[in-house]
């Protein structure tokens, strides 16, 4: 069954989705020694920048994952999907950020980290992907 | 290139919407200043001048579906790729940074200008390895 299940992604996908496994992997190995010894060491400025953007890698890997994924993929289905769902996410992304940008410019809402933006891109590209399974079911009823 | 009739309503679109924008904001940078606004009013009037720029991200979603030209659609594809990718990386770095207390915090929409920075960044691509360049945006 999962032979059959992995038989339905294309190459493209496959190596997609290993590499971002690979990568999320990366990102929780490396992630918790360094909020872990930054709380626990007094560190340096120069190393405490160098454990952020350490931090921060696996998760640039996982968006140049995305571009070599849309680059590789040679089904123009599947591509137009992905980028219709990246497009949806990035736009509804921009706009939760513009607006929650104003409310902290008024002082309205408390500031948050930045690593909050590409987690809403993700959850929306999820909704995004959903839409369309929506729509489906409604069709079938 | 010659503009599209799909870009060209496009830009129509960004016009109005940019002086929306400019009139949302002044209002609204106004009315903070001079302590006008206060509790529910606030968040509305706050919320005010993100609409506008909402606004340009679903006209730049509209244009994309009307745009016959495919390979100027395939550029302007292209090049939101770049400039989400770009702003999501910026997004993640900043993001550590200010979680390892380094540096201070930024207003959102800052955001927003990365990724037209780094949409800038993939016209300067399409321009390199493709020789194209697109009309709007």
């Amino acid at each position: 069954m999962i032979a059959a299940k992995q038989s339905d992604y294309t190459p493209a996908q496959r190596a997609h989705i290993r590499r971002t496994l690979w990568l999320l992997l990366a990102y929780v190995i490396v992630l918790p020694p360094l909020v872990w010894y930054q709380a626990h060491h007094h560190v340096s400025h120069g190393v405490s920048v160098a454990m952020a953007i350490v931090a921060s890698l696996p998760l640039l890997g996982i968006f140049a994952s995305w571009g070599r994924y849309l680059s590789d993929e040679r089904d123009e289905y599947h591509q137009a999907v992905t980028l219709r769902r990246n497009a949806i996410a990035t736009n509804a992304t921009m706009g939760a950020a513009v607006v929650w940008g104003f409310l902290q410019a008024f002082e309205v809402m408390p500031l948050i980290e930045a690593y909050w933006i590409p987690f809403v891109w993700v959850v929306a590209q999820g909704i995004s992907s959903c839409i369309p399974f929506c729509f489906r079911g409604r069709r079938g009823a | 290139m010659p503009w599209t009739p799909a870009a060209k309503r496009y830009n129509v679109r960004l016009i109005l919407l940019t002086l929306l924008y400019g009139v949302f904001l002044t209002s609204a940078v106004y009315g903070f200043k001079h302590h006008l606004v206060g509790g529910a009013v606030a968040w509305v009037v706050a919320t005010l001048p993100a609409l506008p720029l909402i606004g340009v991200f679903a006209a730049m979603g509209r244009y994309l579906v009307e745009e016959q030209d495919e390979y100027v659609r395939m550029l302007l594809v292209r090049q939101m790729l770049w400039g989400m990718g770009f702003a999501l990386s910026c997004a993640t770095v900043w993001g550590f940074l200010e979680g390892f207390d380094l540096i201070r915090h930024i207003d959102g929409y800052w955001i927003v200008a990365a990724w037209y920075f780094g949409q800038g960044i993939g016209a300067c691509v399409n321009r390199v390895t493709l020789g194209a360049r697109v009309a709007c945006s």
